[in-house]
């Protein structure tokens, strides 16, 4: 398998990774493992993309993408996508710990997408639902409806599970009712 | 520290000057071009003045008349441009080893069906005694600033045409060094110097027209003044110029006056309409003397936001197609970098050492001595300088 991304800022909560090319990057809400014992378990919650130089300003030139790379390829090799990544869990000798890793993942581990079997097994209980709603400085609602799309869509939407979610949802968001038939309502 | 209210009143000053000469801008450009036309009727007869003289400045050689323009020619689909630049950190004695470094940036940006882009920079690190000491008229010394500059200047075209070799097969190749291809600053060095330095570059030349692929120089905002020198010959009423000997001193001006201090970019600007190129030209740089048979010719362009100065060897001079590819290259690749050409732009991204770098180089020695247990001593000098004291 391919990696999609190195890591390049690691902390407890969460890493930076680059994508190895330009706009390739796992979407939003896509769930991603590290190679680094312990594997680190995560959530994609934010993508950028930008100048790989500092100083350097990307600029418009009034041209198509394919235009773009026909005629003015260097801005390609000189620009950087870069993903932000949620902690949710870690692998100790294969045994998933819903909790943030004892270490981060070291600078330059590999970022793999997860397997569907990971990706069921990450999203089984509500944990991850606990992890997006008690961070900081993160689109939350967002990061919530597309993790549960995500979960739900290899599921083949199996309808208990949605409801099981909505139900931990419910209790999560209790005095939030607006909040909460927000999310409800885009979820399905 | 530098009073900014001193040199406010310098600056002040120095545009009062100026002013006297953009006054008279206006009639020194109307003369320089009805003499750029008069003298295209019979250019053959100021051609064969500009052989014989001897004037105090450059002449262009003219084989042509002054003032063709040739119109931008299609550019091809697909083509490679090369380029590569050079950064040095110069060997500083305050420092704790003698050693300097250069940094030389390659890039290979392909146009077209199968569009790509490399760009990369190698650093060396110089301290063997070769590297530190050159022969300076029969005798051995430190490698100084301008030594390493000719150094780094051979290197540059040394890893243009590595890449030149690398690409040979792509269609349509253009190599586009920063700058002229007239070493100009090699006069007054010591032949051994000049040897060592001219001889390789002359073979890369040499190397390049067996590639056929164009070496071309380009030169932004220049400040060159041949083609007006070679007008002002043509003001002067003697037949056969020799300046040493001028018979009008005593005038209140001289008849070879009255467009001094144009450049060559003024007058061309007037001419050439977006995308032209003026004629070729032959430089008389006295440095030439040594090209033998790579003689370096050279043409203005008017690439929309200024007039460029591109110089050429004489294969590419001679060779009508060859010509029109690097015109249209050339203007394509300013073009694209919105008025600079991007392949040059960007080797210099890639090469630039920057006055941060430098520190971290000289502390990146410094923590690899101690590691490795040496005595590091740097002089007071150097830590002044570092760290200056209240």
């Amino acid at each position: 398998m391919e990696h999609i991304g190195e890591v390049i800022e690691s902390s407890t909560k969460g890493f930076i990774a680059q994508s190895p090319k330009v706009g390739e990057s796992p979407s939003f809400g896509t769930f991603v493992k590290t190679d680094s014992t312990p594997v680190v378990y995560g959530l994609v919650y934010e993508i950028i993309t930008e100048s790989g130089e500092p100083g350097r300003k990307p600029t418009a030139y009034d041209m198509s993408i394919d235009e773009l790379k026909r005629e003015q390829p260097q801005i390609f090799e000189l620009l950087k996508t870069e993903f932000h990544v949620l902690t949710i869990a870690y692998a100790q000798s294969k045994e998933i710990k819903f909790t943030l890793s004892p270490l981060p993942s070291p600078i330059h581990s590999f970022v793999y997408e997860c397997t569907n079997k990971e990706k069921k097994e990450l999203s089984q209980q509500d944990f991850f639902l606990r992890t997006i709603m008690s961070s900081s400085n993160i689109s939350i609602d967002d990061l919530i409806i597309s993790s549960l799309s995500n979960a739900g869509k290899i599921r083949k939407n199996d309808d208990e599970y949605i409801v099981r979610m909505g139900k931990s949802l419910s209790r999560y968001f209790k005095d939030d009712y607006e909040r909460l038939s927000s999310i409800l309502r885009r979820i399905l | 520290m530098l009073n900014f209210h001193l040199v406010k009143s310098q600056i002040d000053t120095m545009l009062g000057e100026r002013k006297h000469f953009v006054d008279e801008f206006g009639e020194k450009i109307k003369l320089a071009q009805s003499e750029l036309h008069n003298k295209s009727q019979n250019w053959e007869e100021l051609s064969q003045k500009i052989q014989q003289s001897k004037t105090s400045w450059l002449l262009a050689g003219i084989s042509t008349s002054l003032n063709i323009t040739s119109t931008l020619p299609e550019r091809p689909i697909n083509y490679t441009a090369i380029s590569s630049d050079g950064s040095q950190i110069f060997p500083d004695r305050h420092e704790a080893l003698p050693c300097y470094l250069i940094n030389i940036s390659s890039v290979v940006l392909n146009y077209g069906d199968n569009s790509s882009a490399n760009l990369t920079s190698d650093p060396v690190l110089f301290y063997k005694d070769e590297d530190r000491f050159t022969f300076w008229d029969g005798k051995k010394v430190p490698a100084n600033s301008n030594v390493i500059s000719h150094k780094r200047t051979l290197m540059e075209f040394e890893k243009l045409l590595d890449l030149a070799n690398e690409n040979s097969d792509r269609e349509n190749a253009i190599s586009i060094s920063d700058g002229t291809l007239i070493l100009w600053s090699l006069e007054g060095t010591p032949s051994d110097f000049k040897k060592a330095i001219l001889k390789p570059f002359l073979d890369i030349i040499k190397e390049f027209k067996n590639l056929r692929i164009p070496l071309i120089g380009y030169i932004s905002y220049p400040s060159s003044t041949d083609v007006i020198n070679t007008l002002r010959l043509g003001l002067c009423p003697e037949k056969v110029s020799y300046c040493n000997q001028c018979p009008y001193t005593e005038l209140p001006e001289l008849p070879c006056s009255p467009i001094e201090g144009l450049t060559d970019r003024n007058l061309f600007s007037t001419l050439l309409k977006q995308g032209e190129m003026s004629a070729v030209f032959r430089s008389s740089s006295k440095i030439l003397e040594s090209y033998g048979d790579h003689n370096i010719y050279f043409f203005y362009l008017n690439i929309g936001q200024e007039i460029a100065r591109v110089e050429i060897p004489k294969w590419i001079a001679e060779d009508s197609e060859m010509l029109k590819l690097v015109h249209t290259l050339v203007y394509d690749q300013a073009k694209k970098g919105k008025g600079y050409p991007v392949a040059i732009s960007e080797s210099h991204e890639k090469a630039v050492v920057r006055g941060k770098d430098r520190n971290y180089f000289f502390d990146l020695i410094k923590d690899s001595m101690v590691k490795a247990d040496f005595n590091v001593s740097i002089s007071r000098k150097g830590v002044s300088k570092r760290v200056p004291g209240v």
